[in-house]
């Protein structure tokens, strides 16, 4: 495909492809398996938030349990077989199953697309001037492999011995000794995985090889940066979840013993004759699994970081403040991120002595967290602020994260780690990171780009009943759970009432569920907001915000091929508010006029790509 | 009011040596936190307020200040390794086992599902020798039949005894899962690992109750894995104990070393396994 070749497309002229020798399409090729990267941004966001849905359901079920153990869950508890629900009370084994299935869907079936798929596969060709990804079926691929994983993943429904109840950690031996939904649950995020590392290397292909003429690395919105060193992220760790989960594949399946020590005696599974020859050793497994699965923490959160910046500096009016800080800082935290997962083990029996090294290792890792949250309040700082929708997500994403990252660096001293490893003070902390930031950014790209997305503008108040539900029914979810952890409560028990030391959190267990009931009701605002506005949003202007990158250059409701022009990109990302311009915003795309004494118009032919 | 928000009057009483060491590296982190969260929150808010929009103000067009870059650098690179360095002297104290005191006395932990199993050496003294090899169900310690001092040996389920002001250690290991040893008060927690001894201590300081959970996901009864450790004085440890060693010397003459010599010559086999195991 030449790629010099600039399709015209619009909305007028949307079936006209000449430039791409496309016949028409039909039906299934433009809609179902589509290669253009914009359905197929629309297929992720569509099924992450069908599965956001789905992970809720499943952690509202898991927070009545803790809050009422004895109680039949209302409304559907009567619907379940007795085997996991028994007269609606919640089975302590279902329970485990509904923990394992709450966290593998959030984290592989809703952020890690969400943030890749959908923001990756939307913004890149957009944001860097060009038709589409630089491997399109590999692309479509890229989604259609995750409905078989999703099926498998969560195959163990349909079994009778239930579904994978290993915890999204899958630790052997536990996971080893399990039955069938155990193991498809391997071999469905064995294929998430793919998915992954097929994504990645299309972004970093199409990010290097195929920018407009003038883009510069250093003219790309962090957007782009962000979703390029998470690329690089995933092709480096996701092949050592691949390799961890094969060996546990076999270890459950063929009875080797990669993992397993000898002569064990479980309960159930082996029944005094180990069908494995041990040898193996556990330990191995969560070394190989947080060699991932740490990064993969910023792979759930940097592309989240990229897009904020975009909003924060558009609705600020601001250049993103300190550009190249910003981009170093991803790539520090990046770079840090494969040098910390031992403070995932500090408890695990690793050697006391590596627990040191880690300790430094992670403490180091919030400077460049630090770096980030202070340029985001320098961009704030002397802006000209809108409260969008988009806008009041981006900030909920910043506070949220302060508070997230300042709770990680308890955990990051392996001495405070003692006492509150695996306990609800962890689980506050990944939920304000994961949800409070990373999901929080998500929902801020819906807003800012759903115009492009769509040609729909979205509705502005209803976008902030929900940004404004969901801030405050998070915050009472969340922030009682410090405190459960500080009182000492462990993780992923189904009844804490056990414990006389928990009897006196009962009652905050129970404000826990009814806050996250309302927080999973709150978001019904942003699919109601979707769906009513599909139908009945303004229709949208081609460049809505305001904004400088190269989206909304192109037409409002943009086809196959994205833009209408030749792009030529003439400056960087962020020229709000120019002291020697009249308008505040410069687009990246506008040509410099006459006798214009701008320093960086000429484009940097080093660094143009030949397209 | 301002009780409302000290949140670390929620920890649980710290009885344990070296657990008031661990409270306060979390109150020193704590405060710093509070401190920083007052300053960004302060910062984030008051430039929400000052730079809202507002007619015919304009944004400044300003790109950055390296200065300021450097500032917030440096500052947070010292701030962070200083405390990471700071910590070190307590973990090493907790976990590093060539730190650990001399033990006063020592004890043998293995966690299975969903119990927990404690053994004490017994009226000779001496734990007996034990090897993986020999584990069956009726000998879960995998105790070597041949070893007289293993015969005398105490074993208690979800229920140990243990003296105040004496060095603990603990040989903790698991025979299926791995599990989590975690006593809230003692601020005391290590997985075990099967296949593996850890060494864990501790120095419990009050007499008292205290509840022994499961820290690591073990399976569908994990909530239900709680163990009670009894922490007596000498006197009250010392009369519990002579009679369990009463109690087992009766076991013993009702039905002589027979039961755990007959488990023996039938050690787990690693070589005939059995199809059906799901």
């Amino acid at each position: 495909m030449s790629a010099s070749a600039v399709s015209v497309v619009d909305d007028s002229h949307a079936h006209t492809h000449e430039h791409h020798g496309h016949a028409e399409l039909s039906f299934i090729r433009k809609y179902i398996f589509s290669n253009d990267h914009k359905t197929i941004a629309k297929q992720f966001m569509v099924t992450t938030l069908f599965f956001l849905m789905v992970g809720g359901l499943a952690a509202l079920m898991l927070r009545w349990k803790i809050a009422y153990p004895d109680q039949a869950v209302p409304l559907i508890g009567h619907l379940l077989p007795d085997t996991w629900a028994a007269d609606g009370v919640i089975q302590p084994g279902f329970y485990t199953q509904l923990l394992t299935m709450h966290g593998a869907i959030m984290l592989f079936l809703v952020i890690i697309p969400m943030v890749n798929g959908f923001i990756g596969n939307f913004a890149i060709p957009l944001m860097i001037g060009t038709d589409d990804m630089a491997l399109p079926t590999l692309n479509m691929f890229s989604f259609w492999l995750n409905i078989p994983a999703a099926m498998l993943m969560l195959g163990g429904f349909g079994l009778e011995s239930g579904m994978a109840g290993g915890g999204w950690t899958v630790y052997p031996p536990l996971s080893a000794i399990a039955g069938l939904g155990q193991t498809l649950w391997i071999a469905g995020l064995f294929l998430v995985g793919f998915s992954s590392i097929m994504g990645a290397i299309n972004y970093i292909t199409t990010i290097l090889n195929k920018r407009a003429k003038g883009m510069t690395m250093f003219r790309m919105p962090m957007t782009i940066w962000a979703l390029f060193i998470t690329a690089v992220l995933i092709t480096l760790g996701t092949p050592v979840l691949a390799a961890s989960l094969a060996m546990l594949f076999f270890d459950n399946f063929l009875h080797t013993s990669f993992f397993i020590p000898a002569n064990l005696i479980a309960a159930s599974a082996l029944d005094g004759n180990s069908v494995w020859a041990g040898g193996g050793q556990p330990l191995l497994f969560q070394h190989l699994f947080w060699f991932y699965s740490h990064p993969a923490v910023y792979i759930m959160i940097v592309p989240s970081m990229g897009a904020v910046s975009d909003i924060i500096a558009t609705f600020s009016r601001r250049p993103v403040f300190g550009y190249k800080a910003m981009v170093f800082a991803i790539m520090g935290i990046g770079f840090l991120g494969f040098i910390v997962w031992g403070h995932h083990m500090f408890q695990s029996g690793m050697s006391p002595l590596l627990g040191t090294t880690f300790v430094l290792s992670t403490i180091v890792i919030a400077v460049p967290s630090a770096i980030k949250v202070f340029n985001w309040i320098g961009t704030l700082w002397g802006g000209s602020i809108r409260f969008s929708a988009a806008m009041l997500c981006a900030l909920a994403f910043v506070s949220m994260f302060i508070i997230g990252g300042l709770s990680g660096i308890f955990m990051a001293s392996a001495a405070v780690d003692i006492y509150i490893h695996d306990t609800y003070f962890i689980v506050a902390h990944f939920h304000y990171v994961l949800f409070g930031a990373s999901l929080f950014g998500v929902f801020g790209a819906i807003y800012y780009w759903f115009p492009k997305l769509y040609g729909k503008m979205l509705n502005e108040s209803w976008g902030r009943k929900h940004f404004f539900w969901s801030f405050v029914f998070f915050n009472l979810t969340f922030f009682p759970m410090h405190i459960l952890g500080i009182g000492g409560h462990m993780r992923r028990i189904a009844d804490p009432t056990v414990y006389d030391f928990l009897k006196p959190f009962q009652p905050m267990n129970e404000f826990i569920t009814w806050a996250a009931i309302g927080l999973g009701f709150s978001q019904f605002f942003l699919l109601g907001n979707i769906f009513w506005s599909l139908k009945y949003g303004k229709k949208a202007p081609r460049n809505p915000w305001n904004a400088n990158t190269l989206e909304w250059a192109a037409p409002e409701h943009p086809g196959h091929g994205n833009f209408d022009m030749d792009i030529t990109v003439y400056r960087g990302p962020y020229e709000f508010s120019q002291p020697d311009r009249e308008s505040d915003f410069y687009p990246q795309w506008i040509a410099p006029e006459e006798g214009e004494s701008h320093t960086n118009h000429v484009p940097d032919v080093k660094h143009v790509v030949a397209h | 009011m301002l009780d409302f928000f000290n949140f670390l009057r929620y920890f649980p009483e710290n009885v344990s040596t070296f657990g008031s060491d661990l409270d306060r590296l979390f109150t020193v982190i704590w405060y710093i936190t509070v401190a920083i969260f007052f300053l960004t929150y302060g910062l984030l808010i008051y430039s929400l307020i000052r730079f809202r929009q507002k007619p015919g103000v304009r944004a400044s067009g300003s790109h950055g200040n390296n200065m300021l870059e450097f500032t917030w650098t440096i500052l947070p690179t010292f701030l962070f390794a200083g405390l990471g360095i700071y910590t070190d002297n307590a973990w090493e104290v907790a976990k590093n086992s060539n730190r650990i005191p001399k033990p006063d006395m020592e004890i043998e932990v293995l966690g299975r599902q969903f119990n927990w199993m404690f053994r004490y050496p017994g009226a000779d003294g001496i734990l007996g020798r034990q090897d993986p090899k020999f584990r069956t169900r009726d000998n879960l310690f995998g105790l070597d039949p041949s070893d007289p001092h293993g015969q005398d040996d105490i074993i208690m389920e979800n229920e140990m005894h243990l003296p105040v002001n004496k060095n603990v250690l603990v040989h903790l290991s698991s025979i299926d899962v791995i599990h989590s040893f975690f006593v809230p008060q003692f601020r005391v927690k290590q997985d075990a690992l099967p296949g593996s001894w850890m060494k864990v201590w501790f120095n419990c300081m009050k007499v008292g109750k205290y509840e022994l959970a499961c820290a690591e996901l073990c399976g569908a009864s994990h909530y239900n894995m709680r163990g009670v450790i009894m922490m007596n004085s000498m006197e009250d440890y010392s009369k519990w104990y002579d009679e369990q060693i009463k109690n087992k010397a009766d076991q013993m003459a009702q039905a002589p070393p027979q039961p755990v010599a007959d488990a023996g010559t039938a050690p787990a086999s690693n070589t005939q396994p059995e199809g059906e195991h799901h």
